[in-house]
């Protein structure tokens, strides 16, 4: 039983979804968001995902982004942003991800 | 900074080259924040690079499927899309057309020859006289039935012909779409 494969589908899947609810609380950067992921481990995920998703996400212009200084001397962060377009993107996402619950819960019995 | 971790971003800065300047400066600068991020919570830089991976599998992961198109220029790639779309021209020039012409024509006449056929046999058999039957027929051979039961076997053969073609075509059409998904400059 390779659990990890279908786990990794899983993350494959949700992970847009969940990095655009994070950003959709409150303007992050990267390192914050992959920060928090780690605290999920089926969501936990390396720079290697996460940087060109967020840039993807960024080209289709459902989150914007923006440099900011940050103090203490540290090089400035990257923050991203949700745009309407992301808004609605996510409330879409939201009623889908809703259905296949319920659709679960159905097929279970429950 | 220590040099480990600047050879790393120069290096992700060079994988990143198909990337307009812009976008490759802002990459760069983010996973240069990223790793001083790190720095503060206490990561070495050899932990740093562990974690983040090597730069050239990080690189492709901006490019995604940019990287598998190919951007090097290459003389052989030309040549095969020239040889592809003569090759492709030419046998259009013929294929399509004869296959087009062939598969529908053999097809009308597989099913229009054992009709005929029926035609006489019913025309013989119980004498109608149906007009322009007494045209119908197989030269050298008489009995009415015999000749239908001919004109089912070459009915069945001009069919299978027909429908061959059409077969022919179809495969024709996709393995050159097909083949041209792999050309692209």
């Amino acid at each position: 039983m390779n659990i990890d494969d279908w786990k990794s589908q899983i993350k494959r899947g949700t992970l847009e979804f969940c990095i655009l609810l994070m950003i959709k609380q409150r303007p992050s950067y990267g390192y914050e968001i992959i920060s928090t992921l780690e605290k999920y481990p089926i969501l936990s995920a390396k720079e290697n995902t996460i940087y060109p998703l967020l840039r993807r996400l960024m080209k289709e212009e459902f989150v914007s982004s923006s440099w900011q200084e940050s103090k203490e001397g540290l090089p400035p962060r990257k923050y991203y942003s949700i745009t309407d377009k992301g808004l609605e993107y996510i409330s879409v996402m939201s009623e889908e991800w809703n259905n296949l619950l319920n659709s679960i819960n159905e097929i279970k019995g429950e | 900074m220590n040099k480990i971790l600047n050879d790393y971003l120069e290096k992700i800065e060079k994988y990143l080259k198909p990337l307009p300047v812009s976008e490759r400066v802002d990459i760069v600068k983010e996973i240069e924040s990223e790793i001083f991020e790190l720095q503060r919570n206490g990561k070495t830089a050899e932990e740093i690079i562990e974690r983040m991976g090597d730069a050239k599998e990080l690189a492709k992961a901006y490019l995604g499927d940019l990287i598998a198109k190919g951007h090097s220029f290459s003389w052989n790639r030309v040549l095969a899309i020239c040889a592809y779309y003569s090759l492709v021209s030419l046998s259009g020039l013929f294929v399509i057309p004869i296959l087009v012409i062939c598969a529908p024509v053999f097809i009308i006449c597989g099913i229009a020859t054992p009709i005929i056929g029926a035609v006489k046999l019913i025309d013989e058999l119980l004498n109608l006289g149906i007009p322009y039957a007494n045209y119908i027929g197989i030269s050298g051979i008489e009995n009415p039935v015999v000749a239908f039961i001919i004109c089912i076997v070459i009915g069945i053969v001009l069919y299978i012909i027909g429908s061959g073609c059409w077969k022919l075509l179809v495969y024709y059409i996709k393995s050159v779409s097909k083949a041209k998904k792999h050309l692209s400059i």
